[in-house]
């Protein structure tokens, strides 16, 4: 996150941590500490792979505007949590990445994270939370095309990614338990988190069948008008 | 040197580091415990208020965490009892208690971190590493309020205008959709205007300083030392397997061997540390106040 200007760092940054450093720390992971120190390895690969996406964001000549709508997403997903039982966070989210980019996609879901966490509690978890949202923004931002196309796809995506999200988490939770990955522990934490997995889905799609369309109307007028 | 809250924050980002980071990654009975005692303490002697709420919620989260090992589980040696012809082992239990703890431990520590971390400490310390992301983050900070109150704003408008009705929930449904939809353009049209306005004052030509009220004094270099030092000496127990404990498929006994001694004297210390710092300033402050 730091900024750095050589060009030559940044390119080496962008390929030596997805390919060399993140591989390198998971083998290490495996083949030296015992199975205990999991989540230490799971922490670092966390954190590796957000640094990877904003070093390539804060370099990027990102023009004002484009900038500053990206910190109106942001807060229109904070102010959202605030609604009791449907969060409209990862709807938000997914409609980001679909009309604004990958890249801004996953910047929303990274950012909300930290953000609501403010107000809700920062943890060890900020680091997963700010990965899954972010890459459920990220991978939005690839389907763009046919997201756009076929409703019935956006809202399949919208029920998949909360599914997806309750799942990341719990890997979390098992991690941090049991310190190693432990198939009984992860399906009783999946067993216990059945509302909330259920509560994600169900506002995923109540939000995307509501927001998408005057959201994504929103959006392309504020194309046309202001060209961002 | 000053109370604990008003430390540099990038100080106090070090010293919750070191307190969770080697808290969370040792089974360590006694460290557990310290860990756990230290956080409650710290929580009640910062906070200055009981909250009954939280506590009885932190203690039904322990139960549920502490009887889920013991019902999967069934490695150990000693078996107490039976049910359903699966044996339920104390090692199974006593692991089950310490690492509901250790989890335990941490959320009251986690407690204490939004405590004393507001928003513009964190901005602070995020300002240092990367000015961008720092902006959208103080700029969606901004937002939220705004959002408020402009929502109050447009609630109050649906109403008099006669759209919004509150008397069934399909219409509140609707209602409340509305108002989203209304806000998200109000706020996304705000924002170009912002972004202009920012443009227009030479946003993005020089590189962007910020203004903040954090020092770096001595009393926060002592504090640093204080909370280093400890730390290594944790490190250095840990990485040694001094203070290793293994619950399965005997208990092992408590290590007492000097390292792993001064172990838990460090980790006691660093544990306890804001509280000792909020007694030293309360101490100083009645010292003061008796001179007078």
């Amino acid at each position: 996150m730091i900024v750095i200007e050589n060009a030559g760092i940044r390119r080496f940054i962008k390929t030596a941590f997805p390919f060399i450093f993140i591989p390198a720390l998971v083998i290490l992971g495996a083949v030296v500490f015992d199975s205990r120190k999991h989540i230490i390895i799971s922490l670092g690969v966390a954190l590796m792979t957000l640094f990877v996406f904003f070093s390539g964001y804060e370099k990027k000549k990102t023009g004002t505007r484009r900038m500053v709508i990206a910190s109106v997403m942001i807060a229109l997903c904070v102010f959202g949590r605030f609604i009791p039982l449907f969060k409209p966070i990862t709807a938000v989210t997914i409609i980001t990445g679909m009309y604004l980019g990958s890249e801004t996609g996953f910047l929303v879901g990274a950012m909300s994270a930290i953000i609501s966490n403010i107000f809700m509690g920062q943890g060890p978890w900020t680091a997963f939370q700010m990965l899954a949202w972010g890459l459920i923004g990220f991978i939005a931002g690839l389907l763009s095309d046919p997201l756009r196309k076929s409703r019935v796809l956006l809202l399949t995506y919208g029920v998949v990614s909360g599914i997806a999200y309750s799942f990341i988490m719990d890997i979390w939770t098992t991690l941090w338990y049991s310190g190693e990955f432990d198939t009984a522990v992860y399906l009783s934490a999946l067993v216990t988190a059945i509302p909330y997995t259920v509560s994600y889905a169900v506002s995923n799609f109540i939000f995307l069948m509501f927001l998408a369309k005057p959201f994504g109307e929103k959006l392309e007028r504020l194309h046309i008008k202001y060209g961002v | 040197m000053r109370g604990f809250a008003e430390l540099n924050p990038a100080v106090l980002m070090i010293y919750y580091l070191c307190v969770i980071g080697t808290a969370m990654f040792s089974m360590n009975p006694v460290i557990i415990t310290l860990s756990l005692f230290g956080s409650l303490v710290s929580l009640i002697v910062l906070e200055k208020k009981a909250h009954i709420k939280l506590h009885l919620s932190f203690l039904l989260l322990f139960l549920i965490l502490a009887v889920i090992n013991p019902i999967w589980y069934h490695n150990g040696v000693t078996v107490l009892f039976v049910v359903n012809d699966s044996p339920i082992t104390l090692e199974a239990l006593l692991y089950g208690i310490f690492a509901a703890a250790m989890i335990i431990g941490i959320l009251y520590r986690l407690r204490t971190f939004t405590l004393i971390m507001t928003a513009d400490k964190l901005l602070y310390i995020f300002g240092r590493l990367s000015p961008k992301m720092s902006l959208i983050l103080s700029m969606a900070l901004r937002y939220v309020p705004l959002m408020r109150t402009q929502t109050l704003k447009v609630r109050r408008t649906q109403k008099a205008l006669g759209i919004y009705r509150g008397d069934n929930i399909a219409d509140t449904l609707k209602g409340e959709m509305r108002i989203f939809s209304i806000m998200a353009t109000w706020s996304l049209e705000n924002g170009i205007i912002t972004a202009d306005s920012m443009a227009a004052r030479g946003y993005g030509e020089h590189r962007r300083t910020s203004f903040s009220l954090f020092h770096f004094s001595k009393g926060d270099l002592i504090f640093l030392i204080l909370c280093i030092i400890p730390t290594a000496l944790i490190i250095w127990a840990l990485a040694a397997g001094e203070a290793d404990f293994t619950f399965y498929p005997a208990m092992s006994g408590i290590n007492s061997s000097p390292l792993a001694l001064t172990c838990y004297i460090s980790y006691g210390f660093l544990s306890f540390l804001p509280v000792l710092l909020e007694w030293k300033e309360e101490l100083r402050w009645k010292y003061l106040m008796s001179k007078i």
